[in-house]
């Protein structure tokens, strides 16, 4: 009996020791992030914006150490993340790729948000475009935050148009002037009898059927609408558009030595080429701006609002600390300035895109005006729709993409194929 | 001999074989984790698996605890003799057992087959029916829902094996099933063991109960045998004694008699002298009649005064019993007759032990009253009683006895059995004293 009593007290005293030496470690929080911009653009200083996170972070709380491993690609990232889950070494904060939010948020491997933003008195979700915080969001539970966004913008070759005299289209513009001014400058300017200018590069399906207000898919991925009428409005401007052309194949090297007038880009990518020195190295041919994509006849100047996300892994140990870390990330207004200025991405929060300094940011141009301004911007992202993310939809958007491409080049005829597609993407959906 | 294949022997190998497989998936679990990583193959798992792996080193402490204490637990609840606790336990059991095979990621229900052959071990019937079925319908939704709060977090055993190639793949599942096959097989055996085991105690204690019988019956062969010797030993001291006493002294009287008949008209002196003698000699048989008689009385009525030998009669009776036996004496003649003594003693044995025979009571009450003309003896217990009584020896001898003191006894049934007993004292008095003199 007495030794029992003893090996209890040992047992007691262990548990003890170690509860207590568990507590005296300083707490660690682990960050997972790539190296890299999210949007395929060339970035210098990766770590810059979070490595300064981190440092007022670190100062607000003591004997809190934030660390994060360095160096992985943007393409790795998403393996070095599973990894670090099946290993059960994940970090406590993490960017979320896209493409894998939806594995992370329905095994439960993200921490469900709500309780963290609906007690949290200091923190609004009214602060974010909606698209941003709501591709957070999965199945009516916020998994994650909004860090940064990015937005397609027209991309306009401002030259190009001056020389056929036609004014910059206006931020409200639809596809009736698109088309125009489209078949105004598509033509063969060296007079060998092939054209040789054109009026637009990579404008895609989807970015019409967005523009045309379409819903192609149910949010939870389980029934499509290819069928819609003003899909077939979209695909029916797509093969005018393509008509255009007369056959001819528009490569990206036609856009860049300054022979196409219009091309869908990313705003990331307005930033990075637009400033010294990435302006001289690309396109040094001609001038240009960005202004909101074209409206299609039932629909707005809409486009697809890109977000990069952070989430908590449901596994950690230090919650509220991890939550304090994702608020100075994606919620305090220094870092998303940060990131407005020293980032080639949208900061998601609308007080920061609309602020004076984004003003100053966004005034490269002093000798003429810029097309965009901020509240154009902002206005762009208000109205933006969040892709989708449901687990088939790359396969499907494969699938419809080869069917919809043979429509607009004429292989298949229009009449009953949307309907035929609609019923293959469902079954395929279903499946 | 000693039996190679025991019931404690086949339930230690069930332990031991579902640890070691425990253990293997255990450590395949965590090997395939291990492997996924090192083949850069992490984020295709995650897509299969539907949910987030726990760390190996997690799967490995709460596997190798839950089992260890599966074992302990099950060892308790083998040995602990009380119910309550008993309940408990095997309660702990089916969590234990549901955690295990939670951080198994379910791959392998023959843990519940053990605990099943913990619950059958100590299946002992009565009314255990119950727990036994309420227990056995959790153990199998356990086994083959795989619990629904679990289900959306745990990795299928497939998933795992789905990670190797087709080939590999069919070889481990074929060896998983193998491992549930085999583990069946260890407990349907087990079971056979368990019910023989049983089967050989309950037919151990029909055979002790046959013997029993057979000594009763012969005990009660002897009893009866005994009764008979005490009955010829006691009729041949009778007739020693009527041979001695009363042979003896009418042989005597006899041939006095005949003397005097010789000598009554020679010598009518003679004659006189010799029927005083042979009065003597008749008086003395008297006596010696007496003394005989009085042999054949209770040795309480002998050694004790006559209340106190029925006090004596009646504690004895009830201590023996555990009948409950009240007195309540109202009045008392003094002087009573040996006779009569002996009669209200038989009386109230009589009755009372029909009380206990018949009527099972468990409380007598004894009320005895009267005045100088009349005794009466109630004698009231709170048995079954019987509607219909039927006179059997017992009260015919009651009956007797009491009509040669011209005494009267009825009974009836009320709240129990009542005999009432009453006994004239006068009139016998005075034919005692004629008779005496």
């Amino acid at each position: 009996m007495r030794k029992k009593i003893f090996a209890a007290i040992c047992a007691a005293l262990i548990i003890f020791v170690g509860v207590i030496y568990q507590y005296r470690q300083p707490v660690t929080l682990k960050l997972g992030i790539f190296a890299g911009s999210n949007w395929d653009v060339p970035q210098g200083e990766t770590y810059a914006i979070i490595d300064d996170v981190i440092k007022t972070f670190e100062a607000e709380n003591p004997g809190v150490k934030v660390t994060y491993v360095s160096g992985i690609k943007k393409e790795d990232y998403s393996e070095w993340l599973a990894e670090q889950f099946v290993a059960g070494d994940e970090p406590d904060i993490f960017c979320v790729p896209a493409d894998d939010f939806n594995l992370y948020a329905t095994t439960g491997a993200l921490m469900n948000l709500d309780d963290f933003i609906s007690d949290d008195e200091n923190f609004s979700v009214d602060v974010y475009y909606p698209a941003a915080f709501n591709f957070g969001r999965h199945e009516e539970n916020s998994f994650a935050l909004p860090c940064e966004s990015t937005i397609t913008f027209m991309f306009v070759n401002k030259t190009l148009l001056a020389k056929e005299g036609v004014d910059v289209p206006q931020n409200d513009w639809t596809w009736k002037d698109f088309l125009e001014i489209c078949r105004k400058v598509t033509r063969d300017t060296d007079g060998d009898g092939i054209i040789d200018q054109f009026g637009c590069y990579d404008y895609s399906w989807k970015q019409a059927a967005i523009a045309n207000g379409v819903k192609l898919f149910r949010d939870d991925g389980r029934t499509s609408y290819f069928a819609d009428s003003r899909m077939e409005d979209a695909l029916k401007f797509l093969m005018e558009l393509h008509a255009i052309n007369g056959g001819r194949e528009i490569s990206p090297k036609d856009f860049d030595v300054g022979r196409v007038a219009f091309r869908p880009f990313t705003f990331a990518e307005y930033r990075t080429y637009k400033p010294y020195p990435w302006r001289i190295k690309k396109y040094s041919s001609f001038e240009w701006d960005c202004i909101k994509m074209p409206a299609g006849t039932s629909g707005g100047n809409i486009s697809v609002l890109d977000t990069l996300l952070i989430g908590m892994s449901s596994r950690t140990r230090h919650k509220d600390l991890a939550w304090q870390l994702m608020k100075k990330i994606c919620f305090d207004v220094t870092t998303q300035q940060e990131i407005l200025k020293r980032s080639q991405a949208l900061p998601v929060r609308r007080d920061v895109i609309i602020s004076a300094e984004a003003q100053e940011i966004f005034s490269w141009e002093t000798r003429d005006t810029a097309a965009i301004t901020p509240a154009d911007i902002s206005d762009a992202m208000d109205e933006a729709v969040m892709p989708y993310k449901f687990k088939n939809y790359d396969s499907a958007m494969r699938y419809a993409n080869g069917e919809i491409n043979k429509i607009i080049n004429g292989i298949v005829p229009l009449n009953n194929a949307l309907n035929k597609l609609q019923k293959e993407v469902n079954a395929f959906l279903q499946y | 001999m000693k039996k190679f294949l025991t019931v404690a022997r086949m339930h230690r190998l069930l332990y031991v074989y579902n640890g070691a497989v425990i253990f293997v998936l255990m450590a395949f679990m965590c090997l395939t984790q291990d492997r996924i990583n090192q083949s850069m193959a992490a984020r295709s798992f995650l897509e299969q698996a539907g949910a987030i792996p726990t760390p190996a080193p997690e799967i490995f402490l709460t596997t190798v605890a839950t089992f260890l204490s599966l074992v302990f637990v099950g060892s308790f609840y083998r040995k602990n003799k009380n119910p309550r606790v008993r309940y408990l336990l095997l309660a702990a059991e089916i969590i234990i057992c549901m955690l295990l095979m939670r951080s198994l990621n379910l791959s392998y229900d023959g843990i519940v087959l053990l605990v099943v052959a913990d619950l059958m071990f100590r299946y002992e019937g009565r009314r255990q029916e119950y727990t036994l079925l309420i227990a056995m319908i959790c153990l199998y939704f356990i086994a083959n829902y795989n619990l629904a709060i679990f289900q959306t977090k745990t990795i299928s055993f497939e998933a795992y094996a789905s990670y190797y190639n087709v080939d590999a793949k069919a070889v481990i599942l074929a060896i998983r099933n193998s491992f549930d096959s085999i583990n069946t097989v260890f407990f349907v055996f087990y079971l056979v063991l368990l019910v023989k085991s049983k089967h050989e105690e309950t037919e151990r204690i029909r055979l002790l109960n046959e013997k029993l019988e057979e000594a009763n019956q012969r005990l009660r062969a002897y009893a009866i045998e005994v009764e008979q010797m005490a009955e010829t030993r006691e009729r041949n001291r009778l007739a020693r004694e009527i041979h001695d006493t009363l042979g003896h002294a009418l042989t005597g009287i006899a041939a006095g008699l005949d003397a005097c008949i010789m000598t009554l008209e020679v010598a009518p002196e003679v004659t006189k002298q010799q029927l005083n003698k042979i009065r003597d000699a008749a008086k003395k048989g008297i006596t010696d009649v007496r003394r005989s008689v009085k042999k054949l009385r209770p040795d309480d009525l002998e050694r004790l005064p006559f209340q106190e030998a029925l006090l004596e009669m009646t504690k004895n009776y009830s201590e023996s019993s555990g009948m409950e036996i009240t007195f309540d004496i109202f009045s008392w003649s003094k002087n009573l007759r040996q006779d009569q003594e002996d009669i209200i003693y038989r009386v109230l044995q009589e009755s009372i032990t029909n009380a206990k025979r018949h009527g099972h009571a468990t409380k007598v009450k004894i009320t005895i009253g009267g005045d100088e003309k009349y005794l009466l003896i109630v004698i009231a217990d709170n048995g079954r009683g019987c509607d219909d009584v039927k006179q059997g020896f017992g009260l015919k001898h009651m009956r007797e006895r009491l009509e040669l003191l011209h005494g009267t006894v009825h009974y009836w049934s009320d709240e129990g059995f009542i005999v009432e007993a009453m006994i004239p004292l006068n009139r016998e008095v005075d034919n005692d004293k004629n008779s005496d003199s």
